[in-house]
Parts: C-alpha cells; structure tokens; sequence
C-alpha cells in the first residue's frame, strides 16, 4: 500500500504536481470540505450496487464485469419511465416503477450474458464486458436523438425528471434517501446469500457445479438467475443515482462506476460487507480526489491512476486466492 | 462499395491483428490478458509523443511496442509473479492506463504526427478487387500479412513455440522437463505486450494520426474474443481480426453513405458481431489450452 501511494506521488510530481499540492487538494477535499461525509454517500449509491452485482453471481462463479452497462441501462430505463411518467403519478409510485424498471434492465442485460453461457458456454468475462460497449451505444443514441432535450445546449442531456420524481432528501442533509434504499438492498443480498436455501445452492453451483449437478439441483437456472439478480442490483443502482442525484440522464453519467464497483466487489473476494464498505471506500476516494483537478491542476482521470496503483497493490499481496 | 469497405476493412483490422495476434501468444501461454486494452492505450500515446518529438512514424511505432512491453510487465508481474487474478489484474491494468493516458495525454489531444504513407505492391496491386484490397496499404499492413504465417510458424513448428504452448497446457511437465514455465510465462506475455503495443500505436500513429483520450475504444477487449473464439488458432485469429475491422468500416461507410442509420447504433455493430460471432463458435466445444487462467506456482 505505501508504494502504491507513493507511485502515485511519483507519478503527480512529474505532472507538475508536488506532494504539497497533493496535500492541499487532500486537505480541500476532505479536511475542508464539510460535506465530505454527504458527497461520499451519494457517490457510493451506485458503487455499492455496483458491487453487489459482482458479488451476487461470483458465488455462482461467474464473473459480472458487466456492471458498467447495466448501471446505465438501468439509468435509461428508469428515465424512459420518468420522463414518460412526468408528474402523472405522486412521486412514491414513480420511484418504484424507476427502480423497478431500472432493475428490470439491468438484470436482462445481465441475464442475458448468463443465458449465453449457459446455453451456448459463451465465456462471460468477455460477453459482459462487450455487452457494455453495446449498452453505451444504445444509450448515446438515444440521447443523441429520440430523447435529446431541445432545450439543453451543448452536451446533449435527456429532459430533466420532474421534480415530484426525484428521491427526497435527509433532512437537514443534501444525501438523498437513494442511500437508505442501497443499505436496505446490501442487507437483503446478504440475508439472501447467507441464510437462505436459495444462497446456499449458488454456493454449491459455484463451488462444486459437478456435484450440484449430481445432486440434481437446476444450475443452468441458478447460474442464470445469479447474475440476473446482480445485474439487477446494478440496474437499481444507475435508477437511484437517477432519480437520487442527478435527474437527467447525460452521455457521462456512470463514467466507470462499474469498473471501480468491479475491483471493489475482487478485492473484497465475494463477501457481500466487505465489498459494500470497499465500495463506501472507493467513493471516498473518488470524492477526495476530486479537488486534484482544481488544487494540483491535475486531469479528472488521476484518481483512475491512483485507484489502479491501490487495487494493483492490495491484488498483487493477495497471492493464490480468488473469488 | 464492397472494394473500399474489404480495403479500409483491412487497414483497421491491422491495429485490431497485431494486440489479437499477442493475445494468443498469451492465451496460448496459460494467460487471459485482459489488460490487452490497456496496453493498447499505452501503445497508442506513447507511438503519438514519439511521433512527434522525432516526426517519423517508425519511430513511433518503435515506442509503441516498447511501451506494450512496459504495460505487460506490470500485468506480467502481478499475475506471473505474484499470482494475481488474471481477470481482476488484467481489469487493473487497464484502469492504471486508462488514468495515465488520460492524465499524460492531455496535452496532445489532437495534435496531428505524420502518419505512414501506403506503398502500393507493383504489380500485384494492378490485380482487379484483390489488389486494391490487398496490396494498396502502407508496409504495416504487409508487416501483418507476415506476421501471421511467422507467429503460426514459430507456435507450431519451434521448440520455443512448443514452450509456450507447454506451458499453456501442462506447466508441471516444462517444469519437470528442465525449463521454466514461469519464466516462459512472462516472456510470452512481454512478447504479447510487445504486439499489442505496436497495434495500439498503428491505430493512432498509422491510422487516425493523431491521440484522443481513450482512443481505443474496447479494442483490446474484442483481441480477447476474438482469441477466444478463434479456437486459439492463428489464422482463425486474424481472420477475426479483419472481420471487426469490416464491420468498423462498414459502419463508417454506411454513415459516409448517408444511410439513414443513427451513427451510435453503428457503432455498436462491431461489438455485437463480436459477440455473436463468439456465442455461435463457443456453442461447438471446443479445446481451450487446459492450464489456461490457472496461476502458475511460483515456488
């Protein structure tokens, strides 16, 4: 850990940035900023659902590196909904429909890959992450045309929710109650995983497919089922940053959420507590980082640099286990 | 249409052969590299800071390649050495790149370097529809056409290339046999890396001409299936790699066209090709390299 910090410092000096740069952003970012707390909460509302996607389908041992396209098609389908909703519903109704159209989306797309390697042994690290290229694209063309609003001017953005659509805050804080949904989510994955019948044959399936197989338990469905349920967490998790956060739906909206959820949820060797807190972690992380930019003139994309040296560190110490 | 569509068709595919060709030298090795992408972005910045600072795109194609080798080091050492997930290492490494480009890059977004020139073939270029296809390229692109005969050449019919695949098949027995499979690893990665840099940097040196941030574009992740569902064969490899590269430029066609296509929706054709194309042929079982993503013992 301490080399990848300090190959990160290397790295930002020979950009111009010297470490007492790197502690003055540090400084604004987190010391100063009394909504530290509060920016790391909203970004984690995707990241650990994120995350969760992962962990979901590894105890089927399959890998979901498709995150990143089901957080943003669960984000498309929850502004489809909301934009077509408008303020026709009260807004408890237009939430669930969100969340629940979002997760619609995100599990078939997640779904699909397992159905593929299922049926046609398509090898899904390679099948998810394509299937995100294609999820991008979908969601540029729509932007791009049918749902470009002609209003906006130079990034081209959907029409923004209504406001009756849009999560409530906390009160007395900026942190929408999208967070509450992702704890509520986090504990049910795991009560799910770790108590329930259900967990317990994904873990066979995972663990031995021979012998689940044997003893005739239905892995085809399961394996599917598995990361159909991920990729509806991670579908659930761009529909609350959605309707939490950000309100309309533009080109940048999860710019690699999925991948950090992804590293997270690895390191965290499929534990469902230690991949949500990895993920709190990360946000933490990208948040702090964001001064970088302002205060070391560094570019936004620095914090990929620092996360890479991090999870470079912690995979490289962890020798001979996998998820 | 078909002529420029199989001829640009081509001329992509190259920066899409040469990181598949080193992905199967890596697959065939034991190891799903799927850093592939980030050594692409590396290759493909680094041939653009060298293009410029000497002005010759040899040069840059030189950096290219050298800077491949540097990203599969890393990767090389985190899995070979340390006994990381391929998968999750592989993932890593192509972040690490993604921020370091993006970061370093920068500065020379859109700066234009001076680009390989097309060297048509005498007399084979007169040769009707094939020999526009073929042979009106500039030399990388022949450089490819060699590379492909050369690489199943020296994984079929050398000791070497019989180390390698060893490797990929039964370490313990190299092991066993005197050599390291360890060591054979890893130069096989460097060896990809060295490929998948020279691709990365003949998409931007040779091919577009200048850098933009994450100017790859999953590039390196369709090497990977396109390895996979080559059935780790060579010739199937690169016969995958120019079919992305038709469906690339079919879809810059179709647009140049005026085809009443939205130009994002194109622009997933490839992928979705990509996928298909894997689906069908994953469907036949086929023999995958039986240590492949099993971490070698390092002791």
């Amino acid at each position: 850990m301490p080399a990848a910090l300090a190959a990160f410092i290397l790295f930002a000096w020979t950009q111009e940035a010297t470490p007492l740069d790197l502690w003055d952003a540090l400084n604004q970012g987190v010391l100063q900023n009394a909504t530290f707390i509060q920016q790391t909460l909203v970004r984690a509302v995707p990241l650990v659902l994120a995350a969760l996607a992962v962990v979901i389908p590894a105890r089927a041992g399959l890998v979901n590196v498709g995150g990143e396209g089901q957080l943003i098609l669960g984000a498309v389908a929850a502004t489809g909904l909301g934009v077509a909703v408008g303020s026709s519903l009260p807004g408890p109704f237009s939430w669930l429909l969100c969340i629940l159209i979002g997760a619609m989306a995100g599990g078939l797309w997640g779904g699909l890959c397992g159905a593929l390697k299922v049926w046609f042994r398509a090898p899904e690290p390679v099948t998810t992450v394509l299937a995100n290229f294609i999820a991008i694209s979908i969601m540029l063309y729509l932007l791009y045309q049918p749902w470009r609003d002609p209003e906006g001017t130079g990034q081209p953005q959907s029409r923004p929710l209504d406001t009756a659509a849009m999560l409530p805050m906390i009160p007395g804080s900026r942190v929408s109650i999208a967070i509450l949904v992702v704890v509520g989510f986090a504990v049910l994955v795991w009560w799910l995983l770790a108590r329930t019948n259900w967990g317990f044959r994904i873990r066979v399936t995972g663990g031995n497919p021979e012998a689940a197989r044997r003893s005739g338990l239905p892995t085809a469905r399961l394996s599917i089922a598995s990361i159909g349920l991920g990729g509806a967490m991670a579908g659930i998790g761009g529909a609350l940053n959605l309707i939490g956060l950000e309100g309309q739906l533009r080109p940048d909206i999860t710019i690699g959420f999925g991948f950090v959820a992804f590293l997270a949820a690895f390191l965290a060797r499929g534990s469902v507590v230690k991949a949500a807190l990895l993920a709190l972690l990360f946000s933490a992380i990208v948040v702090a980082s964001n001064p970088l930019q302002l205060r070391a003139g560094l570019d936004g994309s620095a914090v990929y640099v620092l996360l890479g040296c991090l999870c470079l560190g912690m995979a490289a110490l962890s020798r001979r286990r996998t998820v | 249409m078909i002529e420029i569509i199989f001829a640009s068709g081509i001329a992509v595919g190259t920066a899409l052969l040469f990181p598949s060709l080193g992905e199967l030298i890596n697959q065939r090795a034991g190891v799903t590299n799927l850093g592939t992408e980030g050594g692409m972005l590396g290759g493909a910045l680094a041939g653009v800071i060298a293009g410029l600072a000497t002005g010759s795109a040899w040069w840059g194609l030189a950096a290219g390649a050298l800077a491949g080798v540097a990203v599969a080091a890393i990767f090389a050492w985190a899995v070979v050495l340390r006994g990381g997930n391929q998968l999750a290492s592989g993932l890593i490494v192509w972040f690490l790149m993604l921020g370091l480009t993006s970061v370093i890059g920068r500065d020379y977004v859109g700066q234009g370097v001076t680009s390989l020139s097309t060297m048509p073939i005498p007399v084979l270029a007169e040769i009707p529809f094939l020999g526009r296809v073929l042979f009106t390229h500039d030399p990388l692109v022949y450089g490819g056409f060699l590379a492909i005969p050369l690489l199943w050449w020296f994984l079929t019919r050398t000791r070497a290339g019989l180390k390698v695949r060893a490797t990929g098949e039964r370490p313990l027995v190299v092991d066993a046999a005197g050599h390291s499979a360890v060591r054979t690893q890893f130069t096989a990665l460097l060896a990809g890396g060295a490929l998948t840099g020279l691709g990365g940097a003949y998409l931007s040196v040779g091919q577009v001409g200048n850098w933009s941030t994450d100017m790859t574009n999953g590039y390196g992740f369709v090497a990977v299936a396109v390895v996979i569902f080559s059935a780790w064969r060579v010739g199937w490899t690169a016969g995958g790699a120019y079919l992305f590269g038709a469906m690339i430029a079919t879809a810059s066609v179709l647009q140049a066209r005026g085809f009443a296509v939205n130009q994002h929706l194109l622009d997933a054709l490839p992928y979705l090709v990509t996928l298909v194309v894997l689906v069908i042929i994953s469907a036949r079982r086929v023999q995958q390299p039986e240590a492949l993503s099993a971490a070698l013992s390092t002791r």
